[in-house]
């Protein structure tokens, strides 16, 4: 491992200037989880590590006027304890369940889970049926950007070395049905070959009144799957339709990737979990 | 009948728990020396196949705390190791043969100074062409890996005329079945620490499997006498066999030989996953045939094993796989060939079964194919073809006693019949499909056909205390405190009255290996023949103190007393004063060989093995047929151990063992080149694991010490074979190739028509 | 102020410690090296294995993940802080009586989940347990001894006795 000067700041405002003067060579940490392991492989080499994890603004989960707040700096195990959460925004909740082991959940954190833009973050599914926004904080301010901007490539974030993550602001819904699926290799400490999540609302006629879902692992950016939203939206789920829908997915996702000697597994297997994500709902 | 041993079949404490809880058990990363040890890192290739031109080391020489850079011209002995073929350099001298090939071996005096020398080093190769696989290494074309060509070696078992029984068999069944390469993962990457005692000898503590294997090869590469080497085994965190081979100790010895100053070396995860031993993948083609009734009659196989760079335990592999593939079942008629094979991938040596968890995955898928060819049940053809007490085996070995896999098949019978009744009907997710599977295995504890002696010895001093001295390496297995119940029971003795010098090349003799299950049979039977010994000394002595015949002697709590009347006795110090003043021995060797005969060079026939350890399994499977994700429910495990000496340790192999073959059945693969660290590797979590529902089968073995055999590899061998069945059961569908992982479930879902999003 | 050496302070298992670190020493190094407990093992280095596992606040973490420096102010146990004078804690105890240590590479850092696990939930079930130590590879029992003797370290009575 390289030799690195560690830097807590006291507060946001140290922070940022501290970033301002030395964000090019600087790498923040939080919970360590993934920048650590870079570090021992030697991916990364920074100047400075700038730890971020208890910096108080960063924290937090709170419903606020403007939707719902989850500080960059909550941990995945404050996540799974939250009440508000479960009743918010559940899909994330649920993610927490599986998410890597104990002992990492109680110091990885969703902003780093973001900003490391792994294809296979599991937070980011739940994030993006929430249309969650990023609120980034640096020396000149506070702005807000929608997830999928700053998640621009498998492990690339399209933040500028001075700015961080403040944290997310989700849009609360109350819907009848929600879920966070992923498949691993292993019961625990698995990353996801495949993980979706939705959420839904079924209206009295027993009818899809509301539907967002989103898919993990199997495309290189988070993004939205409108034309399954659509087939979706309006009808009353039966198991046909689902499979129609499942079908759908598959296709588009294959639009995106292309064929690969992964696609044999994946093709068929998102349609399963897909189907069996949504089969609570018929 | 257990109430009559003191100690026998009782699960005492054990007697390194305590230290383990603290975590003062000191591992060999662990212990600490006077001053700061050197730190060893060793430059390893990086290619496959090529010539070594020139390496060059001055640049890591100038780097400030690099005291020496050695290669293989620094070896003053034979640079050549290997337990069964020698064929494995410590230090590569004019090629190299895998990626994982060590080339220089840096001392210097930190962590950060020795990366540093790596980075410096740089060798001028000449490449050469290479195979990773054992199909392109037999080629007429393909290149020479070592000189005498790249088939190591080759097994035959032959017996009777297949071809002509085949043409008999109401049911003939031919399949091919691969496994995996896989990590042992033992959970202490290899270490060792090594410093100069006083008289110049090289003190070498290590993390191993054998303690005086490591001595022979040590010496043997340094050309020092045998009294300048001392291996001590640290606290070993687990081996599964990869702790066989020689791994840090070697460089441990070559650098103490010429710094005269202490030198540590410890691997890093990345460096164990590189550069220590697999499992062999096998290639295995089975054709079995079986009567109408289901009897099975005739089996040819041909299996190829990819042993890559080096030899190590490959041609132990290859002859156990070849001697186990008929199962435990009876065959007229066999013709088995199995080739180990060399290739550039990393050396596979011995883990855990030796072939046999890969050959089971063969014989119990094709006996399992017999049965629904024949609608027969799966249980019931196992218990049709058993082995059992006068049965020939394979290689013309007629069993006398001690063949438990009927009570094994027995054992799991109420399992089975209210797991097909009850849970495989129960009411359950419409896209999940249930299965139950059965598999069944033997197991010839110790080396195949060759001998593997062990040694004891057991001393009295004057006070009567009872020393055991023995070179069994207990990697966590638990034989130190299975050896001390042996001795006491013996002796009349509580376990804790023993002490134990364990695993130390100074003060024990030879115990042989800690592999093939064979320490609770072969030193155990070591430590009783010396502890009987003594015994009898004693009781001799007694005689004239207690003016009765010897017969009527028993040892009781420390004395030695009429077995009709305890009063009457006398302790056991007098005796050993006694015993003493007249000149006779208080120090007593013991001895034990399994009775074998080597197997015949052209077919295979002998005696390979002195026992056989037995047992079958069941495994409730559930598999999701729109994921290819299985969950393993329950595994119920009958093993026969002959005598459980201690039953708490013999569930902990099952269970562990149980563990291992779920990895083994499906996640476990290690992908040369691709898997580098333990995020790259899957084996079980505390999640995977089922409800393991273990049975102790008691066969009593007549030549093991109080009727025991064997239990660390039988655990996980049955485990796969019962999972791959219960899935083909779950889906009509059947997988050929292990690990049977996401992929290969999904597909056997989708091939089988459940996964109803290609019916629709 | 050379950045490249931190200087911290934290409690060890009772007892406050101040020292210098270099700033890219991780808390497991620092512990195993520095502070001379080799009760804390290093099986793999990158949150794979649980060897490593410490209390920090009285929450299980990895150490090999965890910077030196990112320890001060904290309360830190180790599996050394574990036994008292008297003796082994009612957990040390319930492993070595359930036999769940065989090689014991993996039992410092499962007594530490364990630890943290009983401290939230003193009566948990066999599904608790399994996630509670999920984290930590054991390669040698396959578990169900480690449930056992978790499951019966608190004493409490449990209504499935096993022999
Ligand atoms: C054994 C193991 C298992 C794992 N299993 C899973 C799993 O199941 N699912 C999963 O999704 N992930 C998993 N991970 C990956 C990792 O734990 C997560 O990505 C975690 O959420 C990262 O959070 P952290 O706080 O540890 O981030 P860090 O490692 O501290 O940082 C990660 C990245 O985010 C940046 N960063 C952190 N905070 C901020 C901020 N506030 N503003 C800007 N940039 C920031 C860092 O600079 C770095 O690039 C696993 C990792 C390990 C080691
Ligand atoms: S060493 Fe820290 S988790 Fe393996
Ligand atoms: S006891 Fe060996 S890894 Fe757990």
């Amino acid at each position: 491992m390289k030799d690195f000067a560690y830097v807590r700041p006291k507060n946001l405002v140290e922070a940022l200037s501290f970033l301002h003067e030395y964000g090019h060579d600087t790498k923040i940490i939080a919970g360590g989880t993934d920048v650590v392991v870079d570090l021992r492989a030697g991916v990364i080499k920074p100047e400075y590590l700038l730890d971020v994890s208890r910096l108080a603004e960063l924290k937090g989960i709170q419903l606020r006027s403007d939707g719902l707040w989850v500080g960059a700096g909550v941990t995945l195990s404050e996540i799974f304890s939250s009440e508000v959460l479960e009743c918010h925004a559940p899909a994330l909740k649920k993610c927490a369940a599986t998410f890597a082991s104990k002992q990492i959940r109680n110091v990885a954190t969703i902003g780093g889970n973001v900003a490391h833009c792994s294809p296979c973050a599991d937070t980011i599914p739940p994030l993006v049926i929430h249309d969650a926004d990023v609120v980034l904080a640096s020396i000149n301010g506070i702005r807000q950007l929608p997830l999928e901007h700053v998640v621009s490539g498998p492990y690339t974030c399209a933040l500028p070395d001075q700015e961080i993550i403040m944290g997310f602001i989700l849009k609360p819904a109350a819907v009848t049905h929600a879920d966070f699926q992923k498949i691993g290799r292993r019961k625990a400490l698995a990353t996801a070959r495949i993980s979706m999540s939705y959420m839904a609302r079924k209206d009295f006629r027993g009818k899809i009144s509301f539907f967002r879902f989103s898919l993990g692992a199997c495309t290189p950016t988070p993004r939205q799957w409108p034309m399954v939203e659509e087939l979706l939206a309006g009808k009353v789920p039966t198991e046909n339709l689902i499979w129609k829908a499942a079908r759908l997915l598959s296709e588009k996702m294959i639009e995106i990737t292309g064929r690969r000697s992964s696609t044999v597994y994946k093709e068929p297997a998102i349609q399963g979990l897909f189907v069996k994500m949504l089969y609570p709902m018929v | 009948m257990d109430k009559a041993y003191r100690t026998i079949g009782k699960s005492i404490l054990r007697t390194d728990a305590v230290d383990k809880v603290k975590g003062l058990a000191a591992f060999s990363a662990d212990i600490d020396l006077s001053s700061p040890p050197l730190v060893l890192k060793v430059f390893r290739s990086g290619i496959p196949h090529a010539k070594i031109i020139k390496i060059h080391t001055e640049k890591a020489l100038a780097i400030e705390g690099v005291l020496r850079v050695f290669t293989a011209k620094d070896i003053p002995g034979k640079n050549l190791l290997g337990i069964i073929n020698k064929d494995q350099p410590l230090l590569a001298a004019d090629k190299v043969r895998s990626a994982a090939d060590a080339v220089a071996l840096v001392a210097a005096e930190t962590e950060e100074a020795a990366l540093k020398a790596l980075d410096a080093i740089s060798v001028e190769y000449e490449k050469l062409p290479a195979v990773f696989s054992p199909e392109d290494a037999m080629a007429a074309d393909a290149p020479l890996i070592h000189p005498k060509g790249n088939q190591l070696a080759a097994r035959f078992v032959k017996k009777g005329d297949v071809e002509a029984i085949f043409q008999q068999c109401a049911s003939v069944i031919e399949r091919t079945y691969r496994t995996s390469m896989v990590e042992h993962n033992y959970l202490e990457p290899d270490a060792g620490i090594g410093y100069l005692d006083v008289d110049g000898t090289l003190v070498i503590y290590a993390s191993t499997q054998n303690p005086h294997y490591d001595h022979k090869e040590i010496v043997t590469l340094l050309g020092v006498p045998d009294d300048k080497v001392r291996i001590i085994q640290a606290t070993t965190g687990g081996g599964f066999g990869s702790k066989l081979d020689l791994n840090t100790q070697g460089f441990i010895g070559l650098a103490l030989y010429h710094l005269k100053r202490a030198v540590r070396c410890v691997y890093t995860r990345e460096e164990a996953y590189l550069a220590t031993a697999k499992r062999h993948p096998l290639t295995i083609h089975m054709k079995t045939g079986a009567d109408a009734t289901g009897r099975l009659r005739a089996l040819r196989a041909k299996i190829i094993c990819d042993t890559g760079a080096y030899g190590s335990y490959g041609i132990a592999v290859m002859s156990r796989a070849a001697v186990h593939a008929t199962g435990p079942y009876a065959f007229e008629a066999i013709d088995v060939e199995s080739l180990c094979i060399y290739t550039n991938n990393p050396f596979c040596g011995a883990m855990r079964g030796f072939g046999t968890p890969q050959i089971a995955f063969a014989h119990e898928s094709q006996i399992d194919l017999h049965a629904e060819d024949l609608k027969i049940d799966p249980l019931q053809i196992r218990l049709l073809n058993a082995l059992r007490p006068g049965s020939e085996t394979a290689t013309g070995q007629v069993l006398t006693h001690s063949v438990g896999i009927s009570q094994c098949i027995e054992a799991i019978r109420p399992y089975y019949e209210s797991a097909i009744s009850q849970w495989a009907t129960a009411e359950h997710h419409p896209y999940k499909k249930r299965g139950i599977g059965v598999g069944a295995m033997w197991y010839g504890i110790g080396n195949t056909g060759v001998q593997n002696p062990s040694t004891a010895r057991v001393e009295m001093d004057l006070s009567g205390a009872v020393t055991l001295y023995t070179g069994c390496a207990d990697i966590g297995q638990g034989s130190t405190t299975i050896l001390t119940q042996i001795l006491a029971e013996t002796l009349g003795l509580s376990p804790e009255q023993i002490n134990v010098v364990a695993a130390d090349t100074q003060f024990t003799t030879n115990a042989g290996a800690t592999s093939a299950s064979r320490q609770t049979y072969i030193s155990g039977n070591a430590v009783k023949d010396a502890a009987d010994k003594l015994s009898d000394v004693l009781r001799t002595e007694a005689v004239n103190k207690l003016r009765v015949s010897k017969k009527s002697l028993v040892f009781a709590d420390g004395c030695v007393a009429v077995a009709t009347n305890h009063e009457k006795c006398v302790d056991l110090a007098s005796l050993a004063k006694r015993i003493h003043a007249k000149g006779a021995p208080l120090v007593w060797q013991g001895y034990f060989d399994p009775e074998t005969v080597p197997l015949s060079p052209t077919d295979g026939q002998g005696i390979p093995y002195g026992t056989y350890a037995f047992a079958c399994q069941m495994a409730q499977v559930v598999v999701d047929v729109l994921t290819g994700e299985i969950t393993v429910e329950r595994i119920v495990a009958a093993h026969d151990v002959g005598k459980a000496i201690h039953p708490e340790n013999v569930k902990g192999q099952i269970c562990g063992g149980t563990a291992m073959g779920i990895g083994f059945a499906l996640m476990e693969e290690f992908k040369p080149g691709e898997t580098k660290s333990m995020k790259d590797y899957v084996l079980p979590t505390s999640m995977d694991m089922p409800e393991v529902i273990p049975i102790i089968i008691e066969s009593h073995e007549p030549s093991g010490p109080f009727g025991a055999k064997g239990v660390g590899e039988p655990a996980l061998i049955p485990t796969a074979p019962a999972i791959l069945n219960a899935i083909s059961r779950a889906l009509n569908q059947r997988i050929y190739t292990l690990p049977a992982n996401l992929e290969r479930v999904l597909d056997a879902s989708i091939q089988s028509g459940h996964f109803a999003g290609r019916k629709k | 102020m050379d950045q490249h050496r931190v200087t911290i302070t934290f409690t060890l298992n009772g007892k406050s410690v101040t020292m210098d670190v270099p700033g890219a020493m991780n808390a497991l190094t620092l512990i195993r090296e520095r502070l001379k407990l080799k009760g804390t093992k290093e099986g793999c280095g990158i949150g794979e294995c649980g060897a490593c596992t410490i209390l920090v606040e009285g929450r299980a973490v990895n150490a090999c993940l965890m910077l030196a420096a990112q320890l001060d102010g904290r309360d830190v146990q180790t599996v050394e802080g574990l036994a008292h004078e008297e003796g082994l804690s009612l957990l040390q105890e319930s492993f070595v009586k359930h036999h769940a240590v065989q090689c014991g590479f993996c039992t410092p850092g499962l007594l530490m989940s364990a630890k943290a696990l009983l401290a939230e939930n003193p009566c948990p079930d066999k599904a608790a347990i399994a996630q509670a130590i999920s984290g930590n590879i054991c390669r040698c029992t396959g578990y169900q001894q480690i449930f056992d003797s978790i499951r019966h370290a608190t004493g409490a009575p449990t209504g499935e006795e096993k022999t």
